[in-house]
Order: C-alpha cells, then structure tokens, then sequence
C-alpha cells in the first residue's frame, strides 16, 4: 500500500505545551484518492492538514509527500510546497494585487514561467472557475464565493500534484458554498488527489474515497462513504453524526 | 478660590512689570543691576569647576559695584539672543566681551570702554598663514554673531562657520575640521595657550589687522540712563584707585 | 483580509490632509495662502529687513532640504531593516535591533547631534553634513523601526500563510506580498514622521550647519532684528512643512487604489 501513497502521514504527535493537538496520527493517500477529514473543533483536522505543508510543526513522527520528508529540515520546504496547494477558511487573496496578478505571481516568480505564458495559464483556470471576467480587478470587490474560487485557481496555478482544503466553505455566506464545491467536485473528477477538511457532509459523501473522523487529537474512524455512515462502532462518531446530520 | 488665585497671579505679575522700570534694592538700600554673561568666553568670563561664574570682567563688574555703591547679580545667558533678552528687559546690561562697533551702538548704549581686544587667529601648529585671505576656500570659524565672525565674513573665499559657542569652533579646529578659529585675543590665548590638550597642536598665528582700535564696552538697554550712570561711575572710580590694574595682573600676569 | 486597516496614531509632525477630511483641507489652505501672503506683504512692504532676510536664508532652505531628504532615505532604510530585525524570530537580530530601539529612544536628539559630531569627532572625523544625516537617520530610524514593525504586525497572518504555502520563501513573502501591503498601513506615520524630522533637522543648526535656522540667528545676530528675523525664519518652515505634508497626502492617495 505504501508503494504508491502519495502523502505518509506516520505516528504523528502535535505538542502545545502540554496539550496534545495531534497524538500518534498515521494516515497513508494514494495519488489521485480524495479523503475528507472531519470532526469537532479542536479535534486537530486543521493542524493535521497545516502540518502536511509544514504550515504547523510536528512534534514527533514523520510526513513524507511524494518521496520527501516534509519535516525534515534538509528538505527544501518551499519546493514541496509547490506540490501541495492550499485553501483557506479565509480565501487569503493578496489585496494589492488584481485577480490575475494573484494566479500569475508565483509560477512567474517561482517557476520562472515567462509573463504571457502565466497569463494564458490564469485565464483558462479562471474560465474554469467561472470568474475570467473579473480578471483584473482588486479581489476587494469580489464575493465571498468569488474570492474562495480565485483562491483555489490560484493554487492550482502552480500545477500542484495535491490539493489542502482547509474548511473551504466555512466563512461563506450559505448562497456561496455551492458555486464553490462545485469548483472542487469539477476538480475532482479530473482526479486531483484532494484531503478536504470539511464540515460539508454532503460533499463528503459524494466525492470522497474515504472520511477520517477526528477527535481529540487522534484519528477514530477512517471509512469509505457507504460504511462511514452507518457505521456504530465509535460511540464518538455516532454522537457526533446525529449532531449534523 | 481659583478667581482669587488667579487674580493674585495678575497683580503679582502687574508688579513685576512695573518692577522693570527702576532698580530693585537689596536689604542695605543699594540699587541691583543685573547682568548677562555668555561664560563661555575664559579668561574674560567662564564657570569654573565650582560652578561659579568667574572671570576678569566679573572681578571688574564686582569691583566697579563696589566703588559705585551698588550691587551686580550676573546670570550665564547664551550669547545667540543676549542682546535680545536685553531688549526685552530680562536684565540690565550685558558684561560679555562685547565689543563696541556702530552697528550695535544703534541698538544699545554703551558704558565707557573697559579693555581694548584685537581679534586673534588661532590656527594648528604648522600653518603658515599670515592673513585670514591665506585660507582660501578653507572653512574658519567663530562664534555667531561677534567681531571675529563679521571679520571672517569679510574675507573674500573663506568659508565662515558660525559657532554657538567658540569652545565648539575650538574642539572642531582640534579635530582637523577647521583650518582657523577667529575670536578676541585674550580667549584665544586662554584656549590656545592655556589648555593642556589644545596648546600641543595650536597656536595663535596673528591678530587679525585692524584700523580701529577694538574695545570691550558694558552693553546697556537704549536710553537706561540710570544703570549707564551707574556702571560708568564704578569703572571710573576702580580705574582711577588702582583696582582695575590688579584685576588685570590677577588674570593676564602683567598690568596693562 | 481585514475589513478595516489598521491605523497607526503619531502625534507629532503636522496634520496631514486626507481627501474626506474637509477642515483638515482648508485649514491647510488658510495655512498655505496665509503664509505666502504674509510672506510677501513682508517683502513688499517693508523690504528692509525682510527682503534682506528672505536674501540671506536660499541656502539655507537648500542646506535644510539636504539634511531632511538624506535623513529621511537613511531613517527609512535604517527603520525598515529595524523593523524587520524586531519581528525576526532569530533573537540575535531580535536583539540588536530591539536594543538598538531602546538605546536610541533614550537619548534626545541634540544629545545625539552633539555626540556624534563633537564626542565622537575625536576619534572619527565626519564631516558636518554627514554627520547631522547620521545623527538624523540614527535617531528617526529607531522610530520608523517602530512604526514598520507595526505596519507588518498589522498584515493577517493568513498573507503569510498563502504566500509560503505557494512555495514562496520568507524573504519573498516579506518583499512581495507583506510589505507592499504594510505601506499603506505605514505611510500616514511615516509621512508624519518625515513633517517632524524636517522641523526637527532645525537642530543641526548647533553643528555650524548653515540651515534655515543657523542663518536666520546669523542675520539676527548681526543685525538685532529677532523679531523680524524669526518671524521670517517661523513662516518659511510652516511653508515647507505645508508643502511636504501635501505630498504625503497625495503619496497616500496613489497607495489607496486598490480598496476603491
């Protein structure tokens, strides 16, 4: 199974002091696979998707990512990070720069993919995010959904082998969450490997491989969607469930 | 309660105002002239390390009170705005080595001269200049707004830089940031041949030539005729007892 | 993305008029046209003094642009490493730079002039220029340190966040994302800053620079006039300053576009 996983998440523990965010966490995601983690707040989703980029630090175990340890300080952090794409609660648009400025500043800076180029990238990806009209105005003017959908252009602007949501949807007005999943079911079809932090059942139960329940720092249940539900051996699952569902 | 306090604050400065147009008295009857002093100016007037202002013009002022039948309080005053605070009343005269040209007799009286100064070049040791043109495109300094300065000006080419205080010109020819100092000729020698640190690298080079004879004069508010009386009574009287050559010798070696 | 930006509240330096702050504005024209029009009612009706001064001071004025625009480029640079070294996680940097700070603000600023050309003029001779730029750039930079460390403070950690997950190293982040949108937050303090380093630069006038002021006491000095002197001396800065803080003002426009 190892062979061909994409991320190694292995016997991961997460210290705050004397609080433990993330205890003996192992999770293994094959290329192309979409698994969507969810859980109360404070269960320590957020932290286990933000340590697979090194946005939080691991206190023990290790994170390999396509072949490289991620927590391991030899490792040239930001080119994997040009693996990985990432998606935030708060969308994180740079404000003084235009849409089309947001998608085309990293592969310009960093791939040092030539200026034309870049922009032919961003607005096909724009088209298929639905906003390539809005090209060259200040994210300030956008919506909600509108900024999240540029965000997540923006991230795959660097061609990523991964995509990190992280709660997604979870700031948007509720007439915005759908033109967003939509986004990230599109991008699931074309077979993206995707890890969704999500409150959104229903998106998990139609685009997930597999649902990772968290809780408490640990991870409980790691089911597909038609056991993942019915499931009744995790008396924290079931209690959970029958709060959002 | 504030009223009355603020009343009394008013009627006390009223007093004060009026207070300006004669002389205080001390306790014995005696009238107090007070007066200004740069004391940045050794051996003429400076603090020493007591923290007292001393010098050869304070001995003289003292010694001219004395004779004159009244009192002398001196107060250390900046020079840049002496003459300013004068007009302004804050003090009677100003016993500064200040010396008298028309230009300032149009704006204050002056008491009878009291020491005649020519003004002195101080340079480093090695220079050969024998006139202030000799420092062509050379900075020189002085102090701002005295003799020494304007004669500075005068000079075609020489760069002048004015000084607040002519220790300040003096420490920035030590440093190699001048090429000259130009001020009277007992503070140059004070400076130049006095102070252990400045006298091994500088020397007063020459006196700066001049058709007038220069002298020091007690500078007096326009038209105080009462403290102009005053003043010229006490040096006269010190002048003709004999006081004004000890004073001299104290502070020079030699009587004039 | 917050809603509101932060704004950072100087006190010194003079008001500098932003576009809806209608008595701002026109205190600053009653202010300009004022001082011009005194200026020349001076001149022209009474030439002698002021016509002498208004001759006396030009090189001063340019002796004073000097000093404030050096000083300004030396405080920024000065500021912005300052700034950076006081957000730095590295604590030997941390440290310099906090120290630095700490040193610098305990120390006024004519202590400093005269330390820097007179104490130190013992052992390092720098000529008088310089060293009133050096004591300026020293003094206002621990200032402007302050306000870039809290214009970048100021930026939502989530900028941080998007640009190195990106794959955009520290130093990028900081260049190309975090400080482009710190300025906004930092330029009104820093515009106030460089009002208050010019009026400030007055105090070069004790090193024998010839700025404004320097020549003002050498006019007055000579010629007794203070009140004619100082006066002239007194609308000449108001008008500088006025000038400057007008630029500050339109700089400050130009940076908003983006939230229009």
């Amino acid at each position: 199974m190892t062979v061909n996983s994409i991320i190694e998440i292995k016997n991961v523990y997460k210290f705050f002091g004397d609080l433990a965010a993330l205890s003996d966490v192992s999770l293994d995601i094959k290329a192309g696979e979409k698994v969507v983690i969810i859980g109360p707040s404070g269960s320590g989703k957020s932290t286990l998707l933000r340590s697979i980029n090194r946005l939080e630090e691991i206190s023990r175990g290790s994170i390999v990512v396509d072949g490289q340890d991620v927590h391991d300080k030899s490792s040239n952090i930001n080119n994997i990070r040009q693996e990985l794409g990432m998606v935030f609660q708060s969308f994180n648009l740079f404000p003084h720069k235009t849409v089309l400025e947001n998608l085309t500043m990293a592969p310009i800076k960093l791939k040092g993919i030539d200026k034309e180029e870049a922009k032919a990238i961003a607005v096909d990806l724009l088209k298929k995010v639905g906003i390539n009209e809005k090209a060259n105005v200040y994210p300030s003017k956008l919506s909600g959904g509108q900024q999240q959908r540029v965000a997540i252009a923006r991230a795959l602007a660097m061609n990523p082998k991964i995509m990190l949501f992280d709660e997604p949807t979870s700031a948007l007005d509720p007439e915005m969450i759908g033109e967003v999943l939509d986004v990230m079911k599109n991008l699931a079809v074309e077979g993206m490997t995707m890890v969704v932090v999500t409150h959104e059942m229903g998106f998990a139960r139609e685009v997930a491989d597999r649902i990772v329940f968290m809780d408490d720092g640990r991870i409980i249940a790691c089911e597909p969607p038609e056991t993942f539900f019915t499931c009744t051996d995790h008396p924290r699952l079931k209690q959970f469930l029958s709060q959002i569902l | 309660m504030f009223k009355k306090i603020i009343v009394l604050l008013m009627l006390s400065m009223l007093v004060a105002v009026s207070a300006q147009a004669e002389l205080k008295t001390n306790s014995e009857g005696m009238p107090i002239i007070k007066v200004a002093s740069d004391c940045t100016w050794p051996p003429m007037e400076f603090i020493n390390k007591d923290k007292q202002i001393v010098g050869f013009s304070v001995d003289l002022m003292k010694a001219a009170a004395e004779a004159g039948g009244y009192v002398v309080e001196i107060k250390n005053v900046a020079w840049d705005g002496i003459f300013a605070g004068l007009a302004a009343g804050k003090y009677d005269c100003v016993t500064s080595s200040v010396s008298i040209n028309d230009k300032r007799k149009k704006a204050m009286d002056f008491s009878s001269p009291y020491f005649e100064v020519t003004q002195a070049v101080v340079t480093n040791k090695d220079s050969s200049a024998k006139t202030l043109a000799d420092f062509k495109g050379e900075k020189v300094g002085a102090q701002i707004g005295t003799t020494g300065y304007f004669a500075v000006k005068k000079t075609d080419g020489v760069i002048a830089k004015s000084y607040d205080e002519v220790g300040l010109a003096m420490e920035d020819l030590y440093n190699g940031r001048l090429a000259a100092v130009v001020c009277d000729n007992p503070v140059a020698a004070d400076f130049a041949l006095q102070q252990a640190e400045y006298s091994k690298r500088m020397k007063i080079a020459f006196n700066v030539k001049s058709n007038v004879a220069e002298f020091y004069g007690v500078a007096i508010r326009k038209g105080n005729k009462e403290v102009l009386e005053l003043i010229n009574k006490g040096l006269a009287a010190v002048v003709k007892d004999g006081t004004y050559d000890k004073i001299t010798a104290k502070w020079f070696g030699t009587a004039k | 993305m917050k809603d509101k930006p932060v704004k950072i509240e100087i006190t010194d330096g003079a008001g500098i008029p932003a576009k809806n702050d209608a008595g701002l504005i026109s205190a600053w024209w009653i202010s300009f046209i004022g001082a011009i029009s005194i200026i020349t009612y001076l001149v022209v009706t009474k030439p002698d003094p002021y016509k002498d001064i208004l001759m006396f001071v030009p090189d001063g004025i340019l002796v004073t642009f000097q000093v404030t625009i050096f000083s300004i480029i030396g405080a920024s640079i000065i500021g912005l490493f300052t700034g950076l070294g006081r957000i730095s996680k590295n604590r030997f940097f941390n440290l310099i730079a906090s120290t630095y700070v700490e040193v610098v603000r305990g120390i006024p600023l004519l202590v400093q002039l005269f330390y820097i050309y007179y104490a130190l003029g013992r052992v390092l001779l720098v000529p008088d220029m310089l060293s009133a730029i050096i004591a300026m750039s020293v003094c206002y930079g621990a200032y402007m340190g302050e306000v870039f460390r809290a214009g970048i403070d100021s930026i939502d950690n989530g900028q941080t966040e998007a640009a190195r997950s990106l794959g955009f190293d520290k130093n990028q982040t900081m260049f190309l994302v975090i400080l482009p949108q710190a300025w906004r937050t930092i330029l009104p303090p820093v515009g106030n800053e460089f009002i208050a380093l010019l009026k400030d630069s007055s105090l070069v006038s004790i090193l024998a620079v010839a700025d404004i002021l320097r020549r003002g006491r050498e006019f007055a000095a000579e010629s007794f006039q203070y009140f004619e002197t100082y006066t002239m001396i007194a609308l000449l800065y108001l008008l500088i300053t006025l000038i400057l803080s007008k630029g500050v003002s339109h700089m400050e426009d130009r940076l908003n576009h983006y939230d229009r």
